[in-house]
């Protein structure tokens, strides 16, 4: 009995992980909000290392969730933060006649990818004893020999990422007359308005649209909500 | 032992010991951070001239005790606004990523019992990228203070969870180079071969003095990027009273405000660890290949030394503004832990 | 042992999933989170086939492709950032001034 429970864990860990991931990926899909999208591809991500460890494919497991659910995500929640996204609203759906069309060219793929499936072959059993794939030495022994124009050029990628997203999002200040967008830094007086350098009053207002339109920069005090 | 493996079979024995592991090293951990709780109360106390709390047992030992009771029994207050999904979720994402690098740290060396074939190994599990294992759950680790932030539906919350967030994404670069020195020294991401390198030679082996480069410097900014990792003083603004009411944590009240509060403790007591591992020599010191029951006794006396030192840090130095804290992390820390990485790598590479 | 067509249909699946995403969803944070789905889809599929054949390329190039995601992860938001100041909306449907 012992033996099948233990035989039957690989299955068990598998479904478990691939349910994950697909419920996940569903949800992300299928949500509104957001930031539940976001959590869901956490939660994608998370699962998809765990299939990767049941690959004996350590290394690559821990870097997915370094790179991916610690650092783009985290990108990615952060800017659904500053720029308070809202929910997306249900339009009225157009275009229907496109639904069939639709369904038929899914049943093609699926054909296309059964077919694919009956007919992949298992793989040759490679002999035991052979070099350990997942593990540190052989990825890095790879990066640095066969491999070390890509490693070379990705570290030129990452830098012109760098840049472009710097340029990217560097902000000018505010000129007067236009609106300022919500998630603003606070500007100090004379960058807004530079004539009124010397008034220091103080303006009670609940956003920065309204605080513009006090200070006689134009725009209409809209409630943002 | 061999009477298990016959019956169940090695994989399920070796499954059983792990849990067992786990739980000995869970219920461990929540304990020594239940007394670090009481040890900063009270040193600070020390620090600032008055004494502690020393009312509840001998000299305050049951005040962890009677906190856990007071958090348990409080009323829950949650705001009406926020979203419940992501409200209750936080703290314990905090919690768990805060646990889960427990199973890598070898607490001691393996102890043979005497007279008798079992071998009892003091770390839950060893594996090849063990390192890269504690620096994914730091990196994850964030989306808890981040996502409690946002879901308080409050102003102060919401700029103490992200200026919190931003300040542990930046400092967990500087904390990721500092120890890939110590990885170049030992030619391996596993703690416990890390551990094991660290022998012999009255401690001069350790990775801190350790040549072909001893990795001081590293040290030096690991325990500064460790510090901010974990938002203690000097690097504590998100959480600061006077500046923020409480920071991220500002809206949670009862057992949740107790997840996070254990998740900060255990946060501190796992980077010690790390630090005591990866620059101290963990569980090696005088006597141990005779008694190895006393590598334990010196890795919590290097841990202790440590927690100690945080508290002493925190009695002592205000807090670095939000700009300056930035400022500091991007440009002197990073480029200092680049520096320490070619120089390591360069006398590695020649002398090594 | 896990036979690797399900790994395969597990990622086909994961695929589609992503497909549908960024033909369904109008908001271009979320358009970007489904095109970072397919990526990893196609990630399970050279890892998987790096593991059943034991060729240590597979798993190089997922690392290569991890960080080439994170540099478009980086740029792509910025894109987003600069497109939501000069129109206040994230909908795809209304970055639209080239239509005829």
């Amino acid at each position: 009995m012992i033996e099948t429970l233990v035989g039957i864990t690989p299955f068990v860990i598998f479904f478990l992980l691939a349910g994950l991931a697909i419920g996940c990926a569903v949800a992300m899909v299928t949500q509104r909000n957001p930031l539940y999208s976001a959590i869901s591809l956490i939660g994608v991500f998370v699962a998809l290392a765990g299939l990767y460890l049941t690959l004996a494919a350590p290394f690559i497991a821990v870097v997915q969730i370094i790179v991916y659910a610690g650092a783009i995500m985290v990108l990615v929640v952060f800017v659904i933060m500053l720029l308070n996204v809202e929910e997306e609203v249900r339009r009225p759906a157009r275009l229907r006649y496109l639904v069939p069309a639709a369904a038929l060219l899914a049943a093609v793929l699926f054909a296309e990818a059964a077919f694919v499936f009956f007919f992949v072959g298992d793989p040759p059993a490679a002999a035991p004893g052979g070099p350990a794939v997942g593990q540190t030495v052989s990825i890095g022994t790879g990066l640095f020999t066969t491999y070390l124009l890509p490693f070379e050029i990705t570290s030129i990628l990452i830098l012109m990422a760098i840049v472009g997203a710097m340029t990217l999002a560097r902000r000018t200040a505010v000129r007067p007359g236009e609106l300022d967008v919500p998630g603003a830094a606070v500007w100090p007086l004379h960058a807004v308005a530079p004539g009124r350098a010397a008034d220091a009053a103080e303006v009670k207002a609940g956003t920065s649209a309204e605080a513009a339109h006090a200070l006689g920069l134009g725009g209409t005090p809209q409630q943002k909500e | 032992m061999d009477w298990l493996n016959n019956t169940l079979g090695p994989e399920v024995t070796r499954g059983l010991f792990q849990l067992i592991g786990i739980n000995v090293a869970f219920v461990g951990v929540l304990m020594i951070v239940a007394y670090t709780v009481l040890a900063e109360r009270r040193v600070l106390g020390f620090i600032q001239g008055r004494l502690g709390p020393n009312r509840v047992g001998p000299g305050g030992l049951f005040q962890p005790f009677a906190d856990l009771l007071k958090f348990i029994f409080k009323e829950e207050i949650v705001p009406d606004k926020s979203t419940r999904f992501i409200y209750m979720l936080a703290p314990f994402l905090a919690i768990v990523c805060a646990l889960m690098p427990l199973i890598v740290y070898p607490f001691g060396p393996d102890l043979h019992i005497p007279g008798t074939r079992i071998t009892i190994p003091l770390v839950v599990t060893r594996f090849d990228v063990a390192l890269l294992y504690v620096l994914a759950i730091t990196s994850v680790g964030v989306y808890g203070i981040a996502l409690a932030g946002w879901s308080s539906n409050n102003k102060y919350s919401l700029m103490g969870g992200l200026r919190s967030a931003a300040q542990l994404i930046s400092y967990e670069l500087a904390l990721g180079l500092s120890l890939v020195g110590v990885v170049l020294l030992s030619s391996t991401l596993d703690l416990y071969s890390i551990v094991e390198q660290q022998g012999g030679w009255f401690g001069l082996h350790w990775n801190i003095f350790r040549l072909p480069f001893p990795q001081i410097f590293g040290f030096v900014i690991y325990l500064i990027s460790a510090i901010a990792e974990t938002n203690r003083v000097p690097f504590d603004l998100p959480e600061a009273e006077t500046e923020l009411v409480a920071g991220f944590h500002t809206e949670y009240s009862a057992l949740k405000f107790a997840l996070f509060f254990m998740a900060e403790y255990v946060n501190m007591f796992t980077v010690s660890m790390l630090a005591t591992t990866m620059f101290f020599g963990g569980w090696q010191g005088p006597g141990v290949a005779t008694f190895p029951v006393l590598g334990v006794v010196y890795f919590l006396l290097k841990v202790s030394f440590f927690l100690f030192l945080y508290i002493w840090l925190r009695g002592t130095l205000p807090r670095f503004r939000f700009d300056q804290l930035m400022n500091f992390g991007w440009k002197f820390l990073l480029p200092a832990a680049l520096l320490n990485l070619i120089v390591t790598a360069t006398v590695v590479f020649f002398f090594g | 042992m896990i036979p690797l067509k399900w790994y395969l249909a597990l990622s086909a699946v994961l695929f589609t999933i992503g497909v549908a995403g960024v033909i369904v969803k109008r908001n271009a944070i979320a358009m970007f989170m489904c095109i970072e789905l397919m990526l990893n889809s196609v990630n399970l599929t050279l890892v998987a086939f790096s593991s059943y054949f034991r060729d240590a390329s597979g798993q190089l190039f997922v690392f290569i492709v991890m960080t080439v995601a994170a540099a478009e992860a980086a740029v792509g938001l910025g894109i987003i950032l600069a497109v939501f100041r000069n129109r206040e909306s994230l909908d795809v449907d209304d970055a639209s001034l080239l239509k005829l």
